[in-house]
């Protein structure tokens, strides 16, 4: 019986005991919603088990001039699914004749994961970008499309890691106040630039599957001023678009051993 | 389905244990007692494997009555509990362990005060106002959370008890049926009709 | 034999996944996903949405392999599960309460879900199990009752549109979707609460509670309730019923959400943090005596001891 198969379209099909489609490239990636802006990073290792594959594999793409995904988990399925949502934007683009708005691209992402909830795309996305309204916007998602939208979010293999961390310094957690005084509610962008930062280089020290590179997507919302990006260093415009909302990519490297 | 409760109040300890005795589906008998009297301030309830349980308590029942007449005064309840949890814990590491979850409710008439302890067959031990084990405990430990009342008469500690029974009646799918209540306090025990 | 029963038969779920394979032809992304038509929301007004299947003889056993963290706790895809939910119906409409703990493991991956599901303003769904499943069907459970408001100028009742997510689900029976709701709302008939589950299971009822933390929650549930509950204490508890199953189930806790239903619609009422519940209360809400509903904050300074009246106090170990 368990010989030769008849798939269920009519096509014979060889039997496979061992069907696995999945693998794990590790690293991490987290995004940090601000006021008017929004901070998407990712490592650029990838890894398969002990062996880096490659120094330099991004996880983390510009969508459109005020969108980030950021992917994590296995590149392979990362990258198509990238492709996908890249494709149903351009088109989207062609019919409407704007952009479509971020929270419109995280339903799509959902409607997209969902579609293979029957054989998922193992990949952790994380959506970063600017709300219509001009707020900064972090959508997080699991691989088959229930998603959130959250002021901060780590995924991938150092998100133990990195969270906790996130937490506290984002969030506040366990901190009280001094005395007359309250935590901020958004965070201004150096100090988010500096957690980022602080966050990779920890995951590095702690995590075989983070280091080599890494890549920092801001995205500034219209009218806000970029000047605060003078100071750092590896800075790329990578706008496309006058007048709209502004995007920068600033490159580093981490530990490579 | 086993299913016991404890709980304490003013001065006294309740111990309740269902009184069904089941082997694979087949109730065995619905009126078997599973709450021992150690001493004259001492009971324990048990549930777990068939066959281990009442070897089990008939062995801590002898114990505590040789250590009262070699001494001629009682263990404490502290000091029973500890000596109960002990004998679980050696078996645990024999070549066939008792596997036998316990409530120990006492009174120390030293120090005027009720203690209840929870012990599991691995050895875990730790005192608490109340305790249940079995699917019932998954019931009553939010109910007592929040209706317990460390200093209730003796006539609310009942009233509690009887919330727990109703409630594990209402909700678990099979119902563990009667219970025997025992009572212990400084007038020693007592078992009451529900 | 098996292999030729399954392709002719009309009721396993074999069929169902031939039936939506044959739908989902080869590249299922391109024809209705196309141009962003169909007002934006691509196959789904078309009906039933199609869904890609792996091409391997058992494409329930392969979803099984890889996502199902009972099976094999190190399998890649974990699913979200761990929740505490409930709702019941009394004379003055329909509480609803949630935790908001999502949980991968023991990693916490959320505190901040939200698993009450705001269908449309008369309608709230629940969301425990598979959290994309629960959102994804009920957002498209969204969809058809404003498609049935279109057509009938009226509205859904909410026995029919928990009758619609019921039948729903259980054309993927089998298929690994995983999900236990409640459907709650307010119609014409009043205020209603329906349980529908992934096995098909549809219950109506006045209370209803879903989850790992379900049994704690019915705890302080079952004994409060009554039908003739104000407005403040039913809030009150729903609000103590979250925290008892947050405190006693470590997959549950973090905060509660709550919704009161009334027959204006739903209305939604607040979130409280767990652990602060436990030590100051929830704050100054209606309903609430605003003390800590913790036991060891209730107790504090009672004691057991019973010392005779006559005997000096005996020093009583903590």
């Amino acid at each position: 019986m368990e010989h030769s198969f008849a798939s269920p379209s009519g096509h014979p099909q060889p039997h496979q005991r061992h069907f696995n489609p999945y693998s794990e490239n590790g690293g991490t990636i987290l995004a940090i919603a601000g006021a008017n802006f929004s901070v998407i990073a990712g490592d650029t290792r990838q890894s398969e088990g002990y062996s880096i594959q490659t120094r330099y594999a991004p996880k983390v793409f510009r969508l459109t001039d005020k969108a980030v995904l950021a992917t994590n988990g296995f590149a392979a399925d990362g990258n198509m699914f990238v492709k996908k949502v890249r494709q149903r934007l351009e088109w989207y683009r062609h019919a409407h004749s704007k952009d479509m708005p971020i929270r419109a691209i995280a339903r799509l992402i959902q409607t997209m994961l969902y579609a293979r909830r029957f054989f998922p795309y193992y990949v952790y996305n994380i959506l970063g970008g600017i709300e219509e309204d001009g707020s900064g916007a972090v959508y997080s998602f699991d691989p088959v499309g229930s998603y959130e939208r959250e002021a901060c979010r780590a995924a991938g293999a150092a998100q133990s890691l990195v969270q906790p961390f996130l937490d506290n310094q984002i969030y506040f957690k366990n901190q009280t106040p001094a005395h007359g005084t309250s935590h901020p509610a958004h965070l201004p962008l150096d100090h988010v630039l500096e957690l980022v930062i602080d966050s990779f280089t920890s995951a590095t020290e702690r995590h075989i599957e983070v280091g080599d590179g890494l890549e920092i997507y801001v995205v500034l919302a219209k009218g806000s001023t970029p000047q605060v990006l003078d100071r750092w260093q590896g800075v790329t415009e990578m706008t496309t678009t006058q007048d709209g909302e502004r995007m920068f990519v600033i490159r580093r490297n981490l530990k490579r051993d | 389905m086993e299913t016991s409760f404890a709980i304490t109040g003013k001065g006294y300890v309740i111990v309740a244990a269902d009184t069904t005795a089941s082997r694979s589906i087949i109730k065995m008998k619905t009126d078997e007692d599973k709450v021992k009297t150690l001493s004259p301030h001492l009971l324990m309830a048990y549930s777990g494997e068939p066959g281990d349980t009442v070897h089990f308590a008939e062995y801590v029942e002898r114990n505590i009555r040789l250590y009262q007449i070699r001494n001629l005064y009682p263990l404490r309840p502290s000091a029973a509990a500890a000596w109960i949890r002990r004998a679980l814990a050696t078996s645990l590491r024999s070549r066939s362990p008792y596997s036998v979850n316990l409530l120990v409710g006492g009174y120390d008439t030293a120090s005027h005060d009720p203690h209840l302890y929870w012990i599991d067959f691995l050895g875990t031990m730790t005192e608490v106002p109340f305790a249940a084990h079995g699917y019932g405990a998954y019931f009553a430990l939010s109910l007592l959370d929040r209706y317990h009342d460390p200093e209730a008469s003796l006539e609310d500690g009942l009233i509690a008890l009887k919330r727990c029974i109703r409630q594990v009646e209402e909700r678990l799918v099979v119902t563990p049926g009667k219970y025997k209540v025992k009572v212990v306090s400084k007038d020693g025990i007592q078992e009451i009709d529900l | 034999m098996n292999t030729l029963v399954q392709r002719f038969s009309t009721t396993s779920a074999q069929s169902e996944i031939n039936k939506a394979k044959a739908l989902a032809a080869d590249d299922q992304d391109f024809d209705d996903f196309a141009w962003g038509s169909e007002a934006g929301f691509g196959t789904i007004a078309k009906g039933v949405p199609t869904f890609s299947l792996p091409a391997v003889p058992d494409p329930r056993a392969f979803l099984r392999l890889h996502t199902d963290d009972h099976a094999d706790p190190n399998c890649r895809i974990k699913i979200q599960h761990g929740t505490t939910t409930l709702a019941f119906r009394f004379k003055g409409g329909v509480i609803v309460a949630v935790d908001s703990r999502a949980t991968a493991g023991s990693y916490i991956a959320s505190g901040t879900v939200k698993k009450v599901i705001e269908i449309n303003p008369y309608l709230l769904g629940t969301m425990a199990g598979g959290a994309a499943d629960c959102q994804f069907w009920e957002t498209y459970l969204g969809m058809h009752c404003r498609l049935h408001e279109l057509r009938n100028r009226e509205r859904i009742s909410v026995s029919a549109a928990s009758k619609y997510l019921s039948n729903l689900v259980y054309n993927y029976k089998g298929m690994g979707l995983s999900m236990g709701t409640m459907i709650c709302g307010w119609d014409k008939t009043g205020p209603s609460v329906f349980y529908v589950d992934s096995d098909g299971t549809r219950l109506k009822g006045n209370l209803f509670s879903v989850g790992s933390g379900s049994t704690h929650a019915y705890g302080v549930l079952d004994q409060g309730y009554h039908w003739d509950l104000s407005d403040e204490d039913a809030q009150e508890l729903g609000r103590r019923s979250i925290y008892a199953a947050g405190h006693r189930d470590a997959y549950s806790g973090n905060t509660c959400n709550l919704y009161h239903i009334k027959e204006d619609g739903w209305h939604f009422i607040g979130n409280y943090d767990i652990s602060k519940m436990h030590y100051e209360g929830p704050g100054n809400v209606p309903g609430s005596e605003n003390v800590g509903y913790g036991y060891d904050v209730r107790v504090v300074g009672r004691s057991s001891a019973n010392p005779p009246p006559s005997a000096p106090t005996p020093v009583v170990a903590a």
